[in-house]
């Protein structure tokens, strides 16, 4: 028990460093939509990260001074994909299989499940996901209550 | 209208190859036991293929019968549990939760097709092969029951599908590997409730038998063979 503990300690801290301080707001703000880089939420089970080439379509030409940009155009001048740290999921003991994209065709908003990511600077989870959130919103909408529906 | 799942196993057809086996064992994650492990009865096998010898050789003739989860109705493993684990679906699947199992084993002991396995430690794999598990299924801890889906995660993903592009399932979109893998073509899965669906036809024409009916348990798996 001791050593879960610790590697749990170990990912919390692992959370707070992001590779590059991603500005969810500034994104947001010029007018993007999740979908724009997040492309396979709406037929997907993931919702997918966009590759180091996608940040590439605008990067190559805009804001190319700024501090964070210069480290996207680092890693694409090395062909590395930017290791991202997992901000929501559910631990592999949950054995729950989540899928982004029925959620999305019934009209669910990101930011049910996501909070007011847009607004954040660096992503950060700012809403629980257990298994009372997931149910207490099936029950609302009347979506399917069966065990084996999320757990197999 | 609610689909309720069933298979139709032509042992006519059946010749023992085991792809089912195998492709089980692909598909759901099974890891695959060591000689020790196997003689002590513990190696898991979500379906098998009985034999059955007729004749005195040479003049010897072998019988196969793939065995799995036979997803009754009345299933004798449900009752016993005292946590739950184990429930009957609405589609009529006879569903074991991991999340919820604390290994008991009593639903193991009250099946008589011996068709669930308890996880006596932690499954391993030798390497590579943990690189070549399906994510779509749950990799079982230590301590739990764990039993033939029929695929639950293909079923989900057709209805998903289908939902997304609003039509009712298609009869034989849904196929478990076992029935996908065989080379026969000996297995055939679909809706019950759909009279017109080839397993409700097959189900209902006078070769079929299921095993062990005189229990009661109402099983969902039909064995097609000639009458006698």
């Amino acid at each position: 028990m001791r050593y879960i503990w610790l590697i749990g300690l170990c990912a919390t801290a692992a959370l707070a460093e992001q590779p590059i301080l991603f500005p969810h707001n500034k994104h947001m703000a010029l007018g993007l939509e999740c979908l724009d880089c997040h492309s396979t939420a709406d037929t997907r089970a993931a919702a997918g990260m966009p590759s180091v080439r996608k940040c590439m379509l605008c990067h190559e030409k805009l804001a190319t001074d700024r501090p964070g940009v210069k480290q996207v155009r680092d890693y694409a001048a090395r062909k590395l994909e930017i290791p991202w740290i997992r901000v929501y999921g559910f631990s592999p003991s949950a054995l729950v299989k989540f899928r982004h994209a029925p959620h999305y065709r019934a009209n669910i908003d990101c930011t049910t499940c996501h909070g007011e990511v847009a607004k954040a600077t660096v992503a950060e989870a700012t809403v629980t996901h257990n298994m009372g959130t997931c149910l207490s919103c099936h029950r609302q909408k009347k979506a399917t209550e069966d065990c084996v529906a999320c757990h197999y | 209208m609610a689909h309720r799942w069933g298979m139709a196993i032509d042992l006519d057809r059946c010749m023992g190859c085991e792809a089912c086996v195998a492709a089980c064992h692909a598909e759901n994650n099974l890891p695959v036991s060591d000689p020790a492990q196997a003689a002590k009865g513990r190696a898991v096998h979500w379906i098998r293929v009985d034999r059955y010898y007729e004749g005195e050789f040479p003049e010897i003739r072998v019988k196969y019968m793939p065995v799995l989860c036979q997803q009754c109705d009345e299933a004798p493993c449900e009752p016993v549990c005292p946590v739950y684990a184990t429930y009957h679906n609405p589609e009529g699947l006879n569903v074991q939760v991991y999340n919820r199992c604390v290994g008991t084993r009593y639903c193991g002991n009250n099946c008589p097709y011996s068709v669930r396995f308890f996880n006596w430690f932690e499954p391993k794999w030798t390497a590579p092969l943990e690189l070549q598990h399906n994510p779509d299924v749950a990799i079982r801890p230590g301590g739990v029951m764990e039993k033939c889906t029929f695929c639950v995660q293909r079923i989900e993903r057709v209805k998903l599908d289908a939902k997304a592009e609003n039509r009712p399932v298609a009869d034989g979109e849904v196929q478990p590997a076992c029935v996908q893998s065989c080379p026969a073509e000996a297995m055939v899965f679909g809706d019950l409730n759909d009279p017109e669906s080839k397993v409700s036809r097959l189900a209902s024409s006078g070769r079929a038998t299921r095993l062990l009916e005189e229990l009661g348990a109402k099983p969902k798996v039909f064995y097609l063979q000639r009458g006698k």
